[in-house]
């Protein structure tokens, strides 16, 4: 079969400067279309990691049963025999150095230094025209090492220092924007550091973390989990801080952005970070995505007259689309905080795209208690301190306020080079913070 | 914390306590002081309120105690749980549960002993430590109340404990009458409460599925049936029978006959169908068991204790005869309006393609013509008019049909020959009369083209006159070998599954006949495994085993040996271990052929089983690698493909596997690695087989590109696919000077359009769930042949690739109304979802669009009525469904 042994090398020998001409049977001069025909249109997207192939397929129904474990158990089969398989041949005839050959032999091909360049269009199977930062546009072969199915035009690309063809590509394409938002580091804060807030945690527990680790309790009720819970309520009444502890006690991909960071300079760059942002959170999935103060993108729809406006209120408009428009998210969840909901749009508050509205309300009188408790928790406090006085004062004390009285009652107590708290050192912190809170006005003089 | 390790009986007890304590006391010490604090007032008020029941349980007077234990259960009982924790009231009775413990086996026997018990059993539920089972023993030792009062999660925690328990009691062959009682006041909870699940595992943990059926209502015996069924797949034997036979059990008594039938059809059991057909009285729903039985291709006969009644007990068989099929899919294709015949021209669309390879086309004639032949014959299989075979004399000068005929060369002419069968497909006397023709002509190749016709005219239907047989038969003996063989592998065809008498006492002599060339007695072991497929005939397997015996050691290495063994190996299609006596005697066969029929045995045997350990077996025999000239491989790794193609998890694990055979397997597993993908998704096109397939197609072995050619045609078989047929395309313009590896792509596009995309070569249907022997055992043959491409099918017996035939069925919903007359209704068809154990009742299709029947189904494709005004008298809509008319429709203003 001379045909089928030049059809190999032509496979082979993708390069084009690189192929002989062998044997007489080869009449015509022209290059063969040859090698595989792959994928036509765009790049499969919903293919996670290099390893799409190698993917396990889902097993039904989620519920706990003892279907599902007979089925987990037969893919447990399959795999052992898979590794059993593979264990012995590596045994017979190690791949590795074969590996190593190959791989070595790939390197020689690519050359060293490669420059990055910009694929710009593909012509056919192995031809593409490619654009470099500098210069003009070159016409040139693909290697046919390069996995031709993630090759999607604009993407970016290495290419050969010399004859310029596409030698692999770059495949980390995550806007660099995305990427810090992902919270690497878990914060400290856990549900313990929160003072009250039980039917809250209790709430963004049941819409938040339930769906990603239980997912067959919604199954087997027959409803959809919640997509995404917002937060409201006055200032420093642990909005935040809720959504930190969730972060520190998830192992989910927790992604956080302040609303303010969706608003760019640009024209259309908004949009495309919010898209950016639920593409890798549906990645990493399962995820959750945190995005704060809110309000700054998401209030409510009006003429607007600048461009400016116009562009935060398309902002908006995208991140309606992602929290539930046409495309599934599937495990991602979304969580809202913001301290004026009277002002986001109605669109982005129904259900569906967002399920739960959790209310952080001022803290009440037991709430307080275990707020200064946490506070005082680690403070060296003098005998004298009666925190119940400000426990049962009729201030309105956010937690926050709470904090900011501790802390200042310490720094009072620092001031006089006192190694402990005095309760008069709260009565002063108080005070202070509550003249501040007014806004400069004394407590009690229009009262 | 200061529970006593109290005096329990059992050595064990004082160990477990030790174990409870370590682990749990420090901690708890160090939690409970900062519990303290935590605590808000309420919860220390419930605190303080369940520690003085405690403490009042403990109390001399009864009546104290019995008001304390009664509040105590209030509280637990009320307390409404979170799904994140554990309710309060556990949680503060935590740090008592070994004083209660300890107190409970110092009081005397009375009432308030067996209130105590229950408490503790709850308690036990958030307490007790791994593998005690504190729960159950005092579930039994406390009084028998309602089990359900205590909530879902104690039900659940109880359920796991009996497991456990029944576990030891078995190993002990301790009494377990204790249990199964609350077994039964569990399992009657579950089925209330929709958990049809937890209660059919319960029983397959003690064991006694039997109580099910008692406990099923009309309202979920639906839900429970499916979940048995689907099990089944995966439970070993012979835990999966006793399923099956639960399940039917369960569909008779709520009279789901259309189910309880298909299980009887899974289960092979004929006495089942029986009885199915005279349990039922409805003529109707008759009518649809019997197309039923049609689309499964069993024989079978219905006599007057089925059917009372003469003239409807002949239609009832007629409908099995599958008489009307020609009929209902010639309907479907004026429907779908595809009738016009199709050229190979329009097949190849040549004109796609850039200039170049149609103009070089002339390589080998001969072969291109063969080509053709076939493809004419599989796009318009069935449609009864075509472009080459059928066209009316009059339009080309002299003899036209003869013409194309004559444009083929030699054996070539059998093919041509035969491919009329094909295009008459079903229709038996339009066939017969046509074919006749060829019957009196004096080229032996035509004649038995003519044969193997008929043959295939007749696959799948049964007429009570045997034309057939009838015609065939005189034909056996003639001297022609060629003409044998067409006798031969038509009567295979037209009798797959009959299991007739007759037939094997015409053939059975032919394998023993010294003066008979290899070939007849190829195809002869062939025709026979096909006529006895899964039937594990022991006359004809003997047969079969002498003939192997006495092949002569050249004989052996020749490539058609290989039917012999897998002949034998049909007659064993499915059965497991029937086939090990068998397995046996082929450890005595010449070497050369023994490990090659070991294989195909084993495979065939356990081909739609699922069997995890064949399948390593068989793996195992992939991962040595041989000297040169042994072939035994081939057929394991076919095998892989036929015994895990049962199930979809085995199926995607086998693409797997298969994945890594190419990567490390020598050459003659390379060769076969492409079949058996295609096996596994055969008329089903899924885009990773696909990339694998046509990664494959451009190997530099011709061997395996040739078969991952053949393997995206038995993909893409009757799909019409776009890609296939484009990949296709650019490979035909590719190999356009290499003549076989374009032949193969030739048939491959033709597959692709086969009956131009109304049938499929699935053996798998109703849902996936049954499995046709003769349709598997006709792809397998061809997969066998397949292996040694060069020498069977470019050789001079290219008409195995009529044994598809076998596996050819409509892709279609055909609704009928009462009188079996096309009733064209709207239904919704789409991607089937997995329902199983879900809860109420969930979408069984997603992504669907309504249409009006008749509609094609794809693989993984569902339907459902869109309408309310007909009650379809099958659930699975597929193949032929009747409808009745809705009683209670109202036609909406």
């Amino acid at each position: 079969m001379g045909q089928g042994a030049s059809g190999g090398l032509n496979r082979q020998g993708g390069l084009p400067g690189d192929r002989k001409q062998d044997g007489g049977d080869k009449k015509d001069k022209k290059y063969e279309p040859a090698a595989p025909p792959a994928r036509v249109g765009r790049k499969q997207r919903k293919q996670k990691g290099p390893e799409a192939a190698a993917r396990l397929p889902t097993v039904t129904p989620l519920s706990k049963c003892k279907l599902r474990l007979l089925k987990l158990e037969r893919i447990k089969d399959y795999l052992l025999m898979e590794e059993e398989f593979v264990s012995n041949q590596e045994r017979l005839k190690p791949q590795e150095e074969k590996n190593e050959e190959d791989r070595s032999k790939v390197d020689d091909l690519r050359g060293s230094p490669m420059s990055v360049g910009n694929l710009e269009e593909l012509i056919d199977e192995n031809h593409a025209i490619v654009s470099s930062s500098v210069g003009p546009e070159y016409y040139v072969g693909i290697l046919s090492f390069v996995d031709k199915d993630q090759l999607e035009p604009g993407c970016a690309i290495l290419m050969h220092n010399k004859v310029l063809s596409v030698v692999g590509l770059l495949q980390d394409e995550v806007d660099p924007m995305v990427s810090v938002m992902k919270v690497e580091k878990a914060p400290l804060e856990s549900y313990a550091d929160i003072g009250g807030l039980d039917a809250q945690i209790q709430e963004i527990k049941e819409a938040v973390e339930l769906p990603l680790t239980h997912p067959e309790l919604y199954e087997d009720i027959g409803i959809k989990p919640p997509k995404g819970v917002i937060l409201y309520g006055e200032p420093g009444t642990g909005k935040t801080l809720l959504a930190k502890a969730v972060a520190n006690s998830t192992s989910a991909t927790f992604l956080r952005v302040v609303g303010s960071e969706l608003i760019q300079k640009y024209l259309g760059d908004g949009p495309k970070l919010v898209r950016e942002l639920f593409r890798v959170a549906d990645d990493l999935s399962p995820s959750i995505v945190f995005i704060d103060e809110i309000d700054a993108i998401g209030t409510k729809r009006y003429d607007a007259h600048s461009g400016g406006e116009r562009e935060i209120q398309r902002t908006m408009l995208e991140l309606l689309n992602q929290l539930d428009g046409f495309d599934s998210r599937g495990d991602v969840k979304v969580i809202l905080a913001t301290n004026r909901i009277e002002s986001l749009d109605p669109a982005l508050l129904r259900p569906g795209r967002i399920d739960r509205k959790i209310e952080f309300p001022l803290p009440d009188i037991k709430t307080r208690r275990r707020i200064f408790q946490i506070h005082t928790s680690r403070m060296t406090l003098a005998d004298d301190v009666n925190l119940e006085e400000f426990v049962m004062t009729k201030d309105e004390f956010s937690g926050a306020d709470i904090k900011a009285i501790c802390t200042e009652a310490g720094l009072l107590a620092l001031r006089e080079r006192r190694m402990k708290v005095t309760h008069v050192d709260f009565k002063k912190a108080k005070e202070k913070v509550m003249f501040k809170k007014k806004e400069g006005v004394p407590e009690g003089l229009y009262m | 914390m200061s529970p006593d390790p109290n005096s329990s009986s059992a050595g064990g007890g004082t160990r477990e306590e030790a174990s409870t304590k370590v682990p749990s006391k420090d901690p708890k010490k160090k939690k409970d002081e900062k519990k303290e604090e935590d605590l808000s007032d309420e919860d220390i008020a419930l605190k303080q309120q369940l520690e003085l029941y405690v403490e009042r349980a403990q109390d001399a007077d009864p009546g104290v105690q019995k008001l304390a234990l009664e509040s105590m259960r209030q509280e637990i009982r009320t307390s409404t749980s979170s799904m994140t924790s554990v309710p309060k009231p556990l949680k503060f009775l935590r740090p008592h549960y070994g004083t209660l413990k300890a107190y409970y086996e110092t009081m005397g026997d009375s009432d308030l002993k067996k209130l105590l018990a229950d408490i503790l059993s709850v308690l036990a539920l958030t307490m007790s430590a791994e593998g005690e089972r504190d729960s159950l023993k005092y579930r039994l030792l406390g009084s028998e109340g309602d089990i359900g009062s205590w909530g879902h999660e104690y039900v659940r925690n109880l359920a796991g404990e009996i497991a456990q328990e029944y576990g030891k009691r078995q190993s002990e062959e301790a009494p377990i009458d204790d249990l199964m009682e609350l077994v039964q006041q569990i399992v009657a909870f579950h089925m209330k409460h929709n958990a049809e699940p937890e209660a059919v595992d319960l029983l397959m943990e003690v064991e006694d599925l039997d109580l099910l059926v008692e406990h099923v209502d009309s309202t979920n015996f639906k839900r429970t049936c499916l979940y048995l069924t689907s099990s089944a797949r995966y439970l070993p034997g012979p835990d999966d029978i006793l399923v099956l036979d639960i399940a039917y059990m369960i569909d008779l008594k709520f009279e789901e006959f259309t189910n309880a039938l298909q299980i009887a059809l899974f289960l092979d059991n004929m006495q089942y169908v029986k009885q199915i057909f005279t349990t039922c009285d409805d003529l109707l729903r008759k009518k649809q068991f019997c197309y039923m039985l049609a689309r499964h291709g069993t024989a079978f006969e219905l006599d007057d204790e089925m059917v009372a009644d003469d003239d409807d007990r002949e239609a009832l068989q007629d409908i099995i005869n599958n008489t009307k099929l020609s009929e209902g899919y010639l309907n479907l294709a004026r429907d779908i309006e595809v009738m016009e015949a199709k050229s190979p021209e329009d097949i190849y669309k040549a004109h796609l393609l850039d200039g170049r390879a149609s103009a070089g086309a002339s390589v080998d004639s001969a072969r291109q013509n063969l080509a053709a032949t076939f493809v004419n014959a599989f796009v318009n299989a069935g449609f009864c008019q075509d472009k080459l075979m059928t066209v009316p004399s009059e339009s080309s000068s002299g003899g036209s049909s003869g013409n194309w005929l004559f444009k083929n060369k030699e054996h070539g002419k059998t093919s041509a020959a035969a491919s009329l069968g094909m295009i008459l497909l079903w229709d038996v006397d339009a066939g017969l009369a046509q074919i006749d023709k060829y019957f009196h002509s004096n080229d032996n190749h035509v004649i038995a083209g003519a044969l193997l016709g008929v043959g295939i005219v007749n696959c799948g239907i049964k007429n009570d006159c045997d034309p057939a047989l009838a015609l065939l038969a005189d034909y056996i003996g003639k001297e022609d070998a060629s003409i044998r063989i067409g006798a031969i592998m038509g009567l295979g065809l037209a009798y797959a599954g009959a299991q007739n008498e007759q037939i094997r006492s015409k053939l059975s002599p032919i394998l023993g006949d010294a003066k008979a060339p290899l070939d007849v007695i190829a195809f002869t072991a062939i025709s026979l495994g096909l006529i006895y497929v899964g039937s594990c005939n022991e006359e004809v397997a003997q047969a079969i085993i002498f003939a192997l015996m006495d092949r002569s050691e050249s004989e052996l290495g020749e490539p058609l040996t290989r039917l012999l063994p897998l002949g034998l190996g049909l007659l064993y299609l499915g059965k497991q271990e029937s086939v090990e006596a068998t397995a046996e005697v082929s450890k005595t066969f010449n070497e050369k052929i023994r490990k090659y029929c070991d294989m195909t045995l084993l495979s065939c045997a356990y081909a739609g089983t699922g069997n995890v350990l064949k399948v390593q077996n068989l793996l195992g025999h992939c991962a040595q690698h041989l000297e040169k000239g042994e072939t035994h491989q081939g057929p394991a790794v076919l095998g892989i493909a036929m015994v895990a193609m049962a199930e979809e998890l085995g199926l995607d694990m086998a693409i797997r596997s298969l994945e890594h055979l190419l990567q490390y397997g020598e050459q003659n597993i390379r060769r076969a690695v492409p079949l058996a993908l295609g096996l596994l998704c055969i008329s089903n096109p899924k885009v990773n087989v696909m990339d694998t397939l046509s990664r494959l197609s451009h190997d530099t072995d011709s061997d395996v590109a040739m078969a991952a050619v053949m393997s995206l045609g038995l993909i893409g078989a009757g799909t019409n696919n776009a890609r296939i047929a484009g990949m296709l395309r650019n490979l035909s313009s590719y190999y356009y000077k290499d003549a076989s590896l374009l032949f193969s792509v030739r048939i491959a596009q033709g597959l692709v359009h086969l009956g131009k995309g109304l049938l499929t070569l699935n053996p798998y249907h109703s849902e996936r769930f049954l499995l046709s022997p003769t349709a598997l055992a006709g792809i397998i043959t061809l997969l066998h042949a397949c292996l040694d491409m060069k020498t069977i099918i470019l050789g001079k017996y290219h008409y195995v690739l009529y044994f598809l035939v076998l596996a050819m069925q409509p892709r279609m919903l055909m609704t009928v109304d009462e009188n079996l007359k096309p009733l064209p209704v709207p239904v919704r068809v789409g991607q089937a979802v997995d329902v199983v154990g879900q809860a109420g009742r969930p979408k069984t299709i997603t992504g669907f669009q309504t249409h009006t029947t008749p509609v094609l189904l794809a693989a993984g494709d569902r339907a459902e009525l869109a309408t309310e005004k007909y009650i379809p008298l099958s659930p699975i809509l597929e193949g032929f469904v009747i409808l009745k008319e809705n009683p209670e429709y109202r036609e909406d203003q």
